[in-house]
């Protein structure tokens, strides 16, 4: 009983105090509304199940995938005559979290028509200490041996690895000089999305995960199971995943 | 009812507002400057822009440093390498001891004027202070623990989160500021008060041998392990055989640059004697062979070689008791001996 009122006082703050803050920014700002992104990873066409469904890559190689995580970084929104960025604005899309294949955050209500990102996490960063949030190395995105971020994730298995256990596994990361895999997307939307005030609009990213094996660059599972350090073969890798993104849909609710 | 809550919140919120009152008087940490001995550049980096130094920081930072509860079994605090007494290096020791009976597969640097170093490790492979915790924390072969089961630990300690509080003006404890204490204790060791620093002040005199020996090293050592860090923060090529366990190339791992083939970190040359053996495995157990190394055992054939090397390091055997006699007085017994350090 005792913990059930203890809960409920904070829920219950929770519920007022965001209200007051809206009524507040509602007098001094202008109007807002809300943007929600939402990340689907796919395999030709349907959503990737984790551990379980067996894939075929474009060289007619079997793989599994038992881990999927990327960083998007640097959002922004475009509209008619300029852009919304978001403050601080860096998330870890992980495959296997239903909360993080998406997120919020407000806007100044209004019409936009594309979406920009970093996929992957700025120089700066890799280069500023220890980071918290979507950047704290709890999150196993972080290499201890060689400072820097690991932006994009892929692990799995394929009787095609010649490695222990069959291994696939992708660490795709390196921030600076000739080993820069940052990549800048941009995505026209099909249609307007309209965001008015106080209502979310919502944009539906797909990620079609066999993009990594190929166009430009051919990635076979029997010659490059593993890449775990910055270098050409993780550019190769980038450069080809940079093109996974479309825009499925962009709804107003 | 929306009277009642707004009643409700005010009431909750006020007192919200007198407790956090009351913890930030309470929690406000004793700032500290970071100073810089006379005559010493400035880091290139101020390594506590973004991570204030404070008396309660670096306290906790200490605590940490000398807490096996960082790794997996207990028994390997980074104090386990970093011994004060061998100005924080692993003393006597090519490779320092890991989890279940491992070595290390470099051998551990003294810790001191870190402020200065623009990136850490024998490859330089770390580029800032606040990360490079993770490497030994997490290396299976040094404290094989996992950051999550680490911080664990911390959170159901009874004194850490009062630690956390002082030191961060909150309880929480997370990774980032666990690494930013470490960072404030590590990067608040400086070494500064050697003999050759009380000559350079003023305040003492070299010997005769002392001073022969600082004459030859300022002609044919200080261009790589310059004054006052003793140290160029470079990374070069020494003619060194690869060790054939190790297979180590140094910087190349981190650059995959065929040019930066075995080279590694011009070490800083201060407690020089605290903290033999030398060179990036160990292998130079006495000042003497290492000086041997640079007279007659660089590999000038390698490709790489350090350009200030290809033709060895002429050094007679009066000048190489010199040199030694001079390193010597490189030894701070203020900072290896400070309690301040100390456990």
């Amino acid at each position: 009983m005792m913990k059930n009122k203890l809960i409920s006082i904070p829920v219950f703050l929770f519920y007022f105090l965001p209200i007051s803050g809206h009524q507040n920014k509602d007098t001094t700002n202008e109007n807002t509304g809300i943007v929600k992104i939402s990340f689907v990873n796919t395999i030709k066409g349907k959503p990737v199940e984790l551990n379980t469904a067996r894939y075929i890559n474009p060289f007619a190689e079997e793989y599994s995938v038992s881990k999927l995580k990327y960083y998007i970084s640097h959002v922004s929104l475009a509209f008619n005559t300029g852009i919304i960025k978001e403050d601080e604005s860096y998330h870890l899309v992980d495959e296997s979290k239903a909360d993080a294949l998406s997120f919020s955050f407000a806007v100044k209500a209004g019409t936009y028509h594309s979406l920009s990102f970093m996929l992957g996490v700025d120089s700066l960063k890799n280069v500023s200490g220890a980071q918290t949030g979507a950047l704290d190395p709890l999150n196993d995105m972080f290499w201890t041996w060689n400072s820097g971020y690991i932006m994009a994730k892929l692990e799995g298995s394929s009787p095609q690895s010649k490695v222990v256990n069959n291994k696939v596994e992708f660490h795709i990361g390196g921030f600076c000089g000739v080993d820069n895999v940052l990549k800048n997307i941009s995505l026209n939307f099909p249609s307007a999305l309209n965001i008015p005030e106080g209502k979310t609009g919502e944009i539906i990213v797909e990620a079609d995960i066999d993009k990594w094996w190929q166009q430009p660059n051919d990635i076979k599972i029997t010659e490059h199971p593993v890449c775990t350090t910055p270098g050409a073969l993780a550019k190769k890798i980038a450069d080809n995943y940079s093109k996974m993104f479309t825009i499925k849909k962009v709804i107003t609710n | 009812m929306l009277w009642l809550s707004t009643m409700l919140s005010a009431l909750l919120i006020g007192s919200a507002d007198k407790t956090s009152a009351k913890q930030a008087v309470n929690s406000i940490p004793d700032y500290l400057e970071f100073k810089i001995p006379a005559g010493w550049p400035k880091p290139a980096t101020d390594i506590f822009a973004k991570n204030r130094l404070s008396e309660q920081g670096f306290q906790l930072g200490k605590k940490l440093f000398y807490d096996g509860r960082l790794s997996k079994d207990g028994n390997f605090p980074c104090a386990s390498c970093h011994q004060q007494f061998a100005a924080f290096a692993s003393y006597e020791h090519d490779f320092s001891h890991g989890f279940d009976n491992s070595f290390t597969t470099r051998n551990a640097p003294g810790l001191f004027n870190l402020a200065w170093m623009t990136k850490l490790h024998w490859d330089g492979g770390i580029n800032h202070i606040e990360v490079q915790p993770l490497s030994p924390i997490t290396a299976p072969n040094e404290m094989a623990a996992t950051l999550d089961s680490v911080l664990y630990k911390l959170k159901k300690d009874t004194a850490y989160p009062k630690l956390f509080k002082a030191a961060f003006g909150t309880a929480e404890i997370n990774s980032q500021r666990m690494l930013k204490a470490l960072a404030q204790f590590t990067g608040s060791i400086v070494s500064s008060n050697s003999k050759y620093d009380k000559v350079q002040r003023g305040e003492a005199t070299f010997t005769y041998s002392e001073q022969n020996g600082y004459t030859l090293f300022k002609a044919k050592c200080a261009a790589c392990h310059k004054e006052p860090l003793f140290t160029d923060n470079s990374f070069r090529n020494t003619g060194l055989a690869v060790n054939p366990f190790l297979k180590d190339y140094g910087r190349m791992r981190i650059t995959n640059d065929p040019n930066d083939s075995l080279k590694f970190r011009v070490p800083s040359l201060r407690n020089v004697k605290l903290t033999f053996p030398y060179s990036h495995d160990g292998r130079f157990y006495s000042l003497g062979a290492m000086i041997d190394h640079y007279r007659t055992g660089i590999i000038t054939t390698q490709p790489n070689v350090d350009p200030l090397l290809v033709n060895r390091i002429a050094i007679s055997n009066t000048e190489k008791n010199d040199l030694i006699y001079f390193l010597n007085t490189l030894t701070d017994t203020t900072m290896t001996r400070n309690p301040r350090f100390a456990q």
